[in-house]
């Protein structure tokens, strides 16, 4: 929490508001807090062996009441937002030059998770206002999408590339938003189930989820989820990586051998 | 049944790679070509990256090469001195393309680059076959008899310095547009992930003037080493070989080749070379179409690095 908050204070650079809210953030825990949030995961480990076609991991907790609850109208709310490890990755457009289709413009994202699902009990803009959604990224509208300061993409273009980005993430599996998904098996146990797809990268991940009500943060946890290759996937990757010139060397000899084989077998003279 | 590539990082149909490495051994085995061209495209049509489908099939051409090799061996048909002197431009032209590969994939022009050559290329190539095809069917239509080579005959390639002898061949000539050649091929083998053998067997036979007989094994030998070569540099400088990948397609080729192979017989040479143009063109205007009209897509993402 408090690294989240170093780091969303470091972007805002300074941004007096937002020092105001972190400060009141880091005093939440203390200033009677009356609910809290338990949270586990149906597996701290995904492995992805040669037959992986995705996964589902279920997210369950139970939002824990003290004396000091208050009693209101207003429902719980739940956000669970899964996030994979965080990389840069360029968007590239395409442009006509000289009669053919290449890629011209590109913005480069410095920090973006390879994932990111984001499942809440109601539509994200239901459970709190857009600067309590921003600050905690719950919802897909909602991520900080930080560039270079080099940026040659003028301003009123920008967006193009941070919805195209989105958009293809969401087309590719990789990012998702979804409302109404949560699960209250009673007034305080709830559950949800989120897929992981075949192509969900490897790395850790952080589940983090948040209780609100009536717009504000009442309580959040994190968990962690590792996603991995095992076997012998684990193996053949870390050896193209690590391994390298041996890797190349069994491919080799492995084609070599395959070749050598086929001609042997189907020898005809 | 889904098959994970570890290095592709995705599942796939393993049926649907094993019928694609059939048919593209089928086709190979026909013609008598490694077939790289028909499987780097084949790969990237069906969403796998094109930079593991390109560094894959360098893989798969070592395999369908080696069994064609073993063939040619045994009949003693191979010029070993030629094929060595080819590999020496080969190997100098796998690092640059291996190099240039990296460079582009950086710059976000890889795919472009891979879509230009295969127009280019293709186009050409596809080209000169379709009317040396048709030309030489009109000649046996109209009963003339082929040309015969005699040994006097020179080209401006016998006018160069360096000269060297290549007995099995019945060759001497200089070794500079051997070494070109073979770069040239190199260069392309690491960058398209095509073993270029459908332009290396025409180069030979009509530029050096290198028997026939010879011209198939030698040709197989020397992109069977070049693609080695190719494998082992992606494998260190790329890290984009899938050996999974590779295999499930090397097991679908060399059965294909074999029935292509049979087939192959049966059909006449200039019938076999009209078929083979065609398919070339129609691979290289493919690409060119997807240059051309604008796509559905414009945008499209690539992962730079991890944060730690």
């Amino acid at each position: 929490m408090m690294r989240r908050v170093c780091s969303f204070l470091r972007r805002q650079a300074g941004g007096a508001l937002a020092g105001a809210l972190a400060l009141a953030l880091i005093l939440l825990p203390v200033s009677g807090k009356a609910e809290n949030l338990v949270v586990d995961l149906s597996d701290d480990t995904i492995n992805i062996e040669s037959n992986f076609t995705g996964a589902n991991i279920v997210v369950f907790g139970e939002i824990v009441r003290d004396a000091a609850t208050v009693g209101r109208p207003e429902p719980y709310d739940l956000a669970v937002i899964v996030s994979g490890p965080q990389t840069r990755v360029t968007t590239r457009r395409k442009g006509r030059f000289a009669g053919i289709w290449v890629n011209r413009d590109a913005e480069t994202f410095l920090e973006v998770p390879s994932f990111l699902v984001t499942h809440t009990s109601r539509s994200a803009n239901e459970i709190a206002p857009r600067p309590v959604l921003e600050q905690h990224r719950i919802g897909l509208f909602n991520l900080n999408l930080p560039i270079t300061g080099d940026s040659g993409v003028p301003m009123s273009d920008r967006d193009n590339f941070r919805r195209a980005f989105l958009r293809l993430r969401v087309d590719s599996g990789l990012y998702a938003e979804r409302s109404g998904v949560i699960e209250f098996l009673s007034d305080t146990l709830f559950r949800t189930t989120v897929p992981l797809p075949a192509n969900v990268p490897v790395g850790n991940y952080t589940v983090t989820t948040y209780l609100l009500r009536g717009g504000a943060l009442l309580a959040s946890n994190e968990q962690s989820l590792v996603v991995a290759k095992t076997g012998f996937e684990q193996l053949t990757y870390r050896l193209a990586y690590n391994y390298a010139a041996l890797y190349g060397l069994l491919a080799i000899a492995l084609a070599v051998f395959t070749g050598w084989l086929a001609g042997v077998i189907f020898r005809r003279d | 049944m889904q098959i994970y590539l570890p290095i592709a990082e995705l599942p796939v149909n393993m049926f649907m790679l094993f019928g694609m490495g059939g048919a593209v051994g089928f086709l190979s085995g026909l013609f008598g070509i490694g077939g790289g061209f028909l499987l780097t495209p084949l790969l990237i049509f069906s969403g796998i990256p094109p930079a593991v489908s390109v560094a894959t099939v360098t893989t798969q051409v070592v395999a369908s090469s080696a069994s064609g090799v073993v063939a040619y061996w045994r009949r003693k048909m191979i010029d070993f001195k030629l094929a060595v002197m080819l590999l020496v431009g080969g190997v100098i032209g796998s690092a640059i393309g291996v190099w240039l590969f990296d460079v582009l994939r950086s710059l976000g022009q890889l795919d472009l680059v891979i879509s230009l050559s295969y127009v280019t290329f293709l186009s050409t190539i596809g080209g000169l076959m379709l009317v040396e095809s048709l030309r030489s069917m009109a000649r046996r239509r109209s009963g003339a008899l082929m040309p015969a080579r005699k040994p006097g005959q020179h080209n401006w390639v016998h006018g160069l310095p360096f000269k060297m002898r290549f007995r099995q061949s019945r060759l001497y000539v200089s070794v500079i547009p051997i070494v070109v050649l073979g770069a040239i091929i190199g260069f392309l083998g690491a960058v398209l992930g095509i073993g270029g053998g459908f332009m290396m067997v025409p180069a030979l036979i009509y530029l050096l003037r290198v028997p026939t007989n010879i011209v198939i094994g030698t040709s197989l030998l020397q992109i069977l080493v070049t693609m080695a070569a190719a494998t082992f540099l992606h494998s260190v400088s790329t890290h984009s070989v899938d050996i999974v990948l590779a295999f499930t397609l090397m097991v679908g080729g060399v059965i294909g080749a074999q029935f292509g192979a049979r087939m192959g017989q049966k059909l006449r040479g200039d019938q076999l070379r009209l078929l083979l143009a065609l398919l070339v063109l129609a691979v290289g205007m493919r690409f060119a179409v997807n240059l051309l009209i604008e796509p559905e897509e414009l945008y499209s993402i690539s992962v730079v690095e991890e944060v730690a």
